[in-house]
């Protein structure tokens, strides 16, 4: 009688442990950024996926509602390089690397958003 | 007998690790940004209207289009009075009352001046002081006629643009709505810079809210707005100066008091119109700004917080 409950007791033992163990590594993943993609959409259809992660040095060049927009990765950043919209914001937010703020060309309908897990629900600024 | 709760503790403790997922996302572009709606419960009705909220006011505040209602840019191509969306007409009206409540540095008469030095900064020249006066003068010498909550008249040269404040005068009807509905959980970014946040869907329902402003900075927030202005996003820096895409209306300059403003608030809009007049004010004038406004700010300058209101906790990853 004693064995068995010894032995239900180990069970026990080892079986939360395993949760730990298990909710641990979830804890950690979850503090490291997973791989960053980029999603390049036209109207929010999307157009391209990048893997940043990659850190290629590409060029893209997307058609917009009013012409191309030339589109350049390196390092696991990406940016607008050239546009021909009036206010060039797009292209003077230079480049991004992380999801807190997507490049928008409004003149083409352009958007690059970079999805990837981040440790905050929401970024500010 | 043991070995009968075995199966089910360890569902509960696994269980008790995972969050509830249950998301319904929308993404509009509005306001010339993404407004990205996460409802944490609720239907498809309700991301739809909430988008058709945004999309209407988009249309009402356009400075820049004609759009198929009469909006801004309708009310700034003439002096004639004009019947408009009552809707419309409370948002103007709020923008030249936020003034009242701190916003001291507010004018929604700026609008060809911020055109002005937009189109300067964008050939990376500055506006110069006679420019800027002609500017101030038909401002100083512009107003807006109010009649009946749907008629408006531009009185003067000025034109009217509402982009300091119309995103946030607009979430707070979208709270407006989802209180009525008596939905509790619910995130809503627009764009980066305004944002309503009701409660998450964990133990103590405060969201992260990071700080673009200063590296791996967040701050715990939940049912308030938190709005931000920063010269990082748009601003343009030409020698040593960086001017900002937010404008002095007092003395027509774009260089700022302060690199960026963090207002938390119970309302989008004066969230939104404090934050832009902030970045002219003194520490001490936003302190003082808290106490009559109930706003609670942080102000960011060189990478560093200057100054923070003592009832907000900034937590760094």
């Amino acid at each position: 009688m004693d064995k068995k409950k010894l032995r239900n007791d180990i069970i026990l033992i080892i079986s939360l442990l395993a949760v730990a163990a298990v909710s641990l590594i979830l804890i950690i993943n979850k503090s490291v950024k997973t791989n960053l993609v980029a999603r390049i959409s036209v109207q929010n259809n999307v157009v391209e996926v990048i893997d940043l992660s990659k850190k290629e040095e590409k060029d893209f060049y997307i058609d917009g509602i009013n012409g191309k927009v030339h589109v350049h990765t390196i390092d696991g950043s990406i940016a607008i390089v050239e546009s021909n919209c009036p206010h060039q914001d797009c292209v003077r937010m230079g480049y991004i690397s992380d999801s807190s703020h997507p490049i928008i060309c409004a003149y083409n309908g352009v958007y690059i958003t970079i999805d990837g897990e981040t440790l905050n629900d929401v970024e500010l600024g | 007998m043991k070995n009968k709760f075995l199966l089910p503790l360890i569902i509960l403790v696994s269980t008790s690790c995972s969050q509830n997922t249950f998301v319904l996302k929308d993404k509009v572009f509005c306001f010339d940004t993404y407004i990205e709606t996460n409802l944490y419960e609720g239907n498809n009705e309700d991301l739809s209207n909430i988008k058709d909220m945004f999309t209407l006011f988009d249309k009402l505040s356009d400075n820049y289009l004609s759009r198929d209602v009469t909006n801004i840019f309708s009310i700034n191509s003439t002096n004639e009075e004009l019947e408009i969306n009552p809707s419309l007409y409370s948002l103007i009206k709020t923008s030249i009352d936020v003034n009242d409540e701190g916003a001291t540095y507010f004018n929604p008469l700026c609008g060809s001046l911020s055109k002005k030095w937009k189109a300067a900064l964008k050939e990376g020249k500055v506006l110069s002081q006679e420019e800027i006066d002609e500017e101030l003068v038909k401002m100083n010498n512009s107003s807006i006629f109010f009649k009946d909550n749907n008629i408006i008249q531009r009185i003067g040269e000025a034109e009217i643009d509402l982009g300091g404040i119309a995103k946030g005068y607009t979430l707070d009807i979208v709270n407006d709505y989802l209180k009525e509905k008596e939905y509790k959980h619910f995130l809503i970014n627009g764009g980066s810079s305004s944002i309503l946040l009701g409660e998450k869907k964990s133990s103590d329902g405060y969201f992260n809210v990071g700080l673009r402003d200063l590296s791996n900075a967040y701050i715990k927030a939940k049912n308030c707005f938190i709005s931000t202005s920063s010269k990082s996003v748009q601003g343009v820096k030409i020698g040593d100066i960086t001017y900002s895409h937010i404008i002095n209306p007092t003395n027509g300059s774009a260089i700022n008091e302060n690199d960026a403003v963090i207002v938390i608030s119970q309302k989008g809009y004066l969230g939104d119109a404090l934050s832009t007049s902030m970045m002219m004010n003194t520490i001490e004038e936003i302190k003082q700004i808290e106490i009559d406004s109930g706003v609670k700010t942080i102000v960011i300058k060189n990478n560093h917080i200057i100054y923070k209101n003592d009832e907000i906790d900034v937590y760094y990853h």
